[in-house]
């Protein structure tokens, strides 16, 4: 906010010297500051917020896909979500795959970070190799796990037969299928933390470090000590944003097991997908999807409250 | 091989122009902004048909060959298929598509499918003069098929077949273990008790199994056996938005309790999926194979001395899940007159010509080929062309139908029954619950 | 770059992507951090090994087990032929790169425009609006799917480019990216220009963009790789094959023939060369990107 407060510092200096320009001006930035928002706020208003108040409306209806049946109902869509298993079940799995996901996305990354920020060669390389996959549409990663998890063809199982592991069935076996989705979104999506890893601990202060040396601390003591606290607000970030990120989670799920075998894997996003689309049912899906926003704002506060407490 | 994707319609060649130079700028990085019409089809005069399928493997390889031919048969339209995956995503897609109002001008559907899709004016029907101008008549389909086409007085499908649950055998091992009849057929069966019999002397014959029979994560292959039988006793399932499923408990268990006894890994093994069943029989490890119509020409190839038949009627009525490939007209926001005309001329070209997919196992609807004496020559396919006489499509309802959720949910009370972790009364008693569950939801088509 | 460093700004992104070297002798330490490093690197490199050994062999080799490296007939270029040839990859190409830089280029427009009357033009209401977009942040775009797929129903988008631009074009967060760097240009540079008599569009064309090409080109970047990979709302706003985007056609449409994996691995390849590509030439630009953009979210 700190523009806010520049630009009030401007104006009240102007003030009492002419009252006439200050209203003219006055008049001037309300016209220029609405219509440089005005392009903004009309795909704003057209695609975030209309459709954001009209799926409230929607959610209280029977809509239909099929324009059938719109009939008012009230809460008792709302009612009949809270009492439906396999909400609770696709909720039940987003948050294990969050848990699952968001421990190695971070861990892996803050490793990777650290190894490469020892001083390696060839930077470029490594930053290359990490964040690559970031690049790859959802769809690509699928095919590329896919094929390697696949039972009988695949890489994977043929490795793991070599040093004399049995053949696993990676996406049809309820017990692993998760895992397997969390292996392929490691593979995607960890180079995005990295960098931001990257980035947070080459911004340390070299000063740090040299006193440190100066009092003889090793390398462990030099990384527990300065360089995790330093990147404490990145770690919190990151942490934040992953969270978020896992709990939308669909893509992958939806390409790689269609949310099976017997829907272990089928998560929120998937099952707003399929009431709506597949069922039909719009009405009880958008009511669906705002216990599902419920969620996202609860989290969100939560970690906005822990951070503030952290920082405090 | 030959391929579906046309390349010699000169009307196309703009089109793959942009194509050209969309790669082109792909590789150079480029954000190219040229124009907004890089989608639009060129003007020809051949119309182009946009179909949607969900049939692939041998029924895709054989639909391609028809189409292939119906397109290089005139030069007024030209058929251009899309092919997604089987099933919801398939289903999904059509729906959304039609809602959006520029669906294909053609598409396949599961005849019992359609009762979900048209009440809600996702499909348009079928104009019943506009058939016949094509040579086209209700009288050319068996009386089931076309009885089943039919929603709210209208006819919402034009089927291309049937294909039933059957029964397929080994000739050889039937013989071995005296099961042939004096025709060198499969002799007659018309109960529970002779069928395990005659499962058990197979089993002797291959030192594995009688029957072969698939079903571990697969509700569709619980539920066309489950169905088949249950039909056979000559009880009827009745689902009514608003009222409780009208089921007969009694049947239902006591099927549901047959085929688990058919489990006991000497008839079949007690834990297998659809695949594992397939090889089996066509290892010949088997005698027996209760499946769907489609997986006969894997058979053939396997070289199993081969014959087939409708599953016999063990408890009194003669009867057989079935589901029908059928087209369908999605509801278009601004018709084509013309592509639709050309939809319809396209429709009867594959009717007519469906000997050929009769190749890929399925029963043809369009009587004239059924009667045509090369389908009668057609082995094994003339010998359970009866089964179109005892077909029975999933009850209707919105979520019925192959593929559709009502399967899963079969499986997922219904799996533990087969594989004897669970009662068969308790298994079907929450597979009825949740159809109760689903009737009491807003009917929303 | 030169123009960059006579602003402040340029703390939040040069400084950060020049690695700190520091002198040291190798230490073993080091030499241990170099293999576990390379280990990873290479077992992040393999999905991509495999899917270029597959994508290279015909489509016997590759479904045949035993499992082979080098397929005993040779490597071959078939599949990457068939695809092409037969497929829509062309199509689903340009469509994906024509919504994308559409996106990308509406997104920065808006964007820009926003963010600089936010940052420096002291008009009435811009607090209710700088809460009310900060606010729009935590919605979740999965939430929007099932009334924005009615809403293009009924603006009758749906299967068409404008359905899938338009709702992709609203990007709060970089509105904030941009709002954050506009405040740090001090304003005696236009404060000049005002005095000079130069209107506001005049000020932004002329003083602001010019000296904010480098987070320009970062937001640019990031809105890019997002549409450019953007799954679940081209998924829900096209149907015909004619007008998905490359992510959703891989996924929806099948062969007739049945799952071919070689020409599967080589479409998969082909989709994603070319931010590979891009990736190769604008590597320093596109970490940069995500180092100043990705915190502010997606």
């Amino acid at each position: 906010m700190s523009a806010s407060t520049s630009i009030r510092s401007v104006s009240t200096q102007q003030a009492p010297a002419a009252e006439n320009k200050h209203a003219a001006r006055s008049r001037r930035d309300r016209i220029h500051g609405w219509s440089f928002m005005a392009p903004f706020l009309l795909f704003f208003g057209l695609f975030l917020i209309w459709p954001l108040i009209h799926g409230i409306v929607m959610s209280f209806t029977g809509k239909s896909l099929t324009g059938a049946n719109s009939s008012f109902l009230g809460f008792a869509n709302y009612a009949e979500a809270l009492g439906d298993v396999d909400m609770w079940h696709a909720l039940g799995n987003t948050l294990y795959f969050t848990v699952i996901s968001t421990v190695p996305l971070v861990l892996v990354a803050l490793l990777m970070a650290a190894l490469v920020n020892m001083g390696l060669p060839a930077q470029w390389l490594w930053r290359l190799s990490f964040f690559a996959p970031f690049l790859l549409a959802s769809t690509v990663v699928s095919l590329f796990f896919v094929w390697m998890f696949n039972p009988q063809l695949g890489l994977v199982n043929e490795v793991l037969s070599k040093v004399g592991i049995a053949p696993v069935d990676w996406l049809n076996n309820p017990d692993i299928a998760m895992w397997s989705i969390v292996i392929a979104t490691l593979w995607w999506t960890v180079g995005f933390n990295f960098l931001l890893y990257l980035a947070a601990m080459q911004n340390i202060p070299q000063a740090h470090f040299e006193a440190a040396s100066l009092d003889g601390a090793g390398g462990w003591r030099q990384f527990f000590s300065i360089t995790l606290p330093q990147i404490n607000q990145t770690t919190i970030m990151i942490v934040i944003l992953q969270v978020l990120a896992s709990l939308k989670i669909f893509d992958q799920v939806y390409q790689m097991t269609g949310g099976g075998p017997g829907g272990t894997t089928r998560t929120i996003v998937q099952y707003i997908f399929e009431t709506g689309f597949t069922g039909y049912r719009l009405g009880y899906s958008a009511a669906i999807s705002y216990i599902f926003f419920g969620l996202i704002v609860v989290v969100s506060i939560a970690q906005f409250a822990i951070t503030r407490k952290r920082s405090a | 091989m030959h391929q579906p994707r046309d390349n010699s319609s000169p009307g196309l060649s703009r089109r793959q122009l942009l194509r050209g130079g969309g790669l082109a700028l792909a590789g150079l990085g480029a954000a190219g902004l040229l124009s907004g019409c890089g989608g639009s089809a060129a003007a020809s005069e051949t119309a182009q048909l946009r179909f949607w399928h969900l049939l692939s493997g041998g029924d895709g390889i054989k639909m391609a060959a028809m189409i292939d031919s119906a397109n290089s048969s005139q030069s007024a339209w030209h058929v251009n298929p899309t092919v997604l995956a089987w099933g919801a995503p398939y289903y999904t897609k059509l729906a959304m598509a039609s809602a959006g109002g520029r669906p294909p001008e053609l598409a396949i559907m599961h005849a019992a499918r359609v009762p979900g899709y048209a009440p809600g004016g996702l499909l348009d029907p079928w104009d019943l003069d506009l058939l016949a101008e094509n040579g086209v008549t209700p009288e050319d389909f068996a009386p089931r098929i076309w009885e089943n086409s039919q929603v709210d007085g209208a006819v919402f499908s034009i089927s291309l077949d049937s294909h039933p649950f059957i029964l397929m055998y080994n000739t050889e091992v039937a013989d071995k273990a005296g099961v042939l009849g004096s025709n060198g057929q499969l002799e007659e069966i018309t109960s529970p008790d002779r069928f395990k019999e005659a499962a058990l002397e197979m089993s002797k014959v291959t030192g594995q199994h009688g029957l072969s029979y698939g079903y571990l994560n697969d509700g569709a292959q619980m539920w066309r056996m489950f169905y088949t039988l249950y039909l056979q006793h000559g009880a009827a399932i009745e689902l009514v938005p608003g009222q409780k499923a009208k089921v007969d408990r009694d049947v239902a268990v006591d099927v549901l309790e047959y085929i688990g006894s058919l489990l006991d890994d000497k008839i079949a093994t007690a834990s297998g999926d659809g695949g594992t069943a397939i090889a089996e029989f066509a290892g010949q490890d088997s005698g027996m194979i209760v499946s769907g119509v489609w997986e006969l020409p894997t058979m053939i190839n396997a070289g199993v001395p081969l014959d087939a038949m409708p599953i016999p009627t063990l408890f009194g009525t003669p009867a057989a899940f079935a589901d029908s490939h059928a087209f369908v007209l999605p509801h278009q926001k601004s018709l084509d007159e013309q592509k639709r005309r050309d939809s319809y001329a396209f429709v009867a070209a594959l009717l007519k010509g469906s000997i050929n997919w009769a190749q890929a196992g399925h029963i043809p609807a369009y009587q004239p080929v059924v009667r045509s004496a090369a389908y009668k020559e057609l082995m094994p396919q003339a010998h359970y062309a009866g089964a179109a006489d005892i077909i029975n499509y999933d009850p209707r309802a919105w979520f019925t139908g192959s593929g559709s959720d009502f399967q899963a949910y079969f499986a997922d009370n219904i799996q533990n029954v087969f594989l004897g972790r669970t009662a068969a009364k308790d298994g079907w008693d929450s597979f009825v619950k949740r159809l109760d569950t689903l009737l009491s939801k807003p009917n929303p088509v | 770059m030169a123009t960059t460093l006579t602003t402040p700004a340029l703390t939040i992104s040069p400084a950060s992507s020049v690695p700190v070297r520091r002198k040291k002798r190798i230490a073993p330490s080091r030499i241990i951090a170099t293999v576990i490093v390379a280990i990873l690197a290479v077992t992040w490199m393999v999905p991509f090994a495999w899917a270029a050994i597959t994508a290279l062999k015909s489509e016997t080799e590759a479904a045949a087990t035993p499992i082979t490296i080098v397929p005993e007939s040779g490597f071959t270029f078939d599949a990457f032929a068939k695809v092409l040839q037969q497929g829509n990859i062309p199509q689903w190409t340009w469509n994906s790169l024509f919504t994308s830089a559409a996106i990308t280029v509406v997104t920065l427009v808006i964007s820009a425009l926003a963010a600089y009357a936010l940052s420096r033009i002291d008009f009435k209401g811009r607090k209710v609006l700088m809460v009310v977009i900060v606010a729009s942040l935590i919605v979740p775009p999965p939430v929007l799917i099932i009334p924005l797929f009615y809403q293009m129903v009924a603006f009758n988008m749906i299967d068409t480019y404008w359905g899938v631009i338009l709702p992709q074009v609203i990007s709060p967060a970089m509105v904030f990216v941009l709002k954050k760097f506009f405040d740090q240009i001090p304003r005696e540079l236009e404060d000049a220009a005002l005095v000079d008599g130069a209107g506001r569009i005049r000020i932004f064309l002329q003083v602001v963009l010019p000296l904010s090409r480098p987070i320009l080109a970062a937001v640019a970047i990031f809105v890019f790789i997002g549409a450019w990979n953007n799954f679940l709302w081209p998924f829900i706003v096209t149907n015909d094959s004619s007008m998905l985007t490359l992510p959703v056609g891989l996924q929806t449409i099948k062969s007739a023939y049945g799952i071919q994996y070689a020409q599967n691995m080589a479409s998969a390849l082909l989709a994603a060369l070319p931010l590979i590509v891009v990736f190769l030439f604008f590597q320093r630009q596109i970490i940069k990107g995500i180092s100043t953009t990705g915190l502010a979210g997606t």
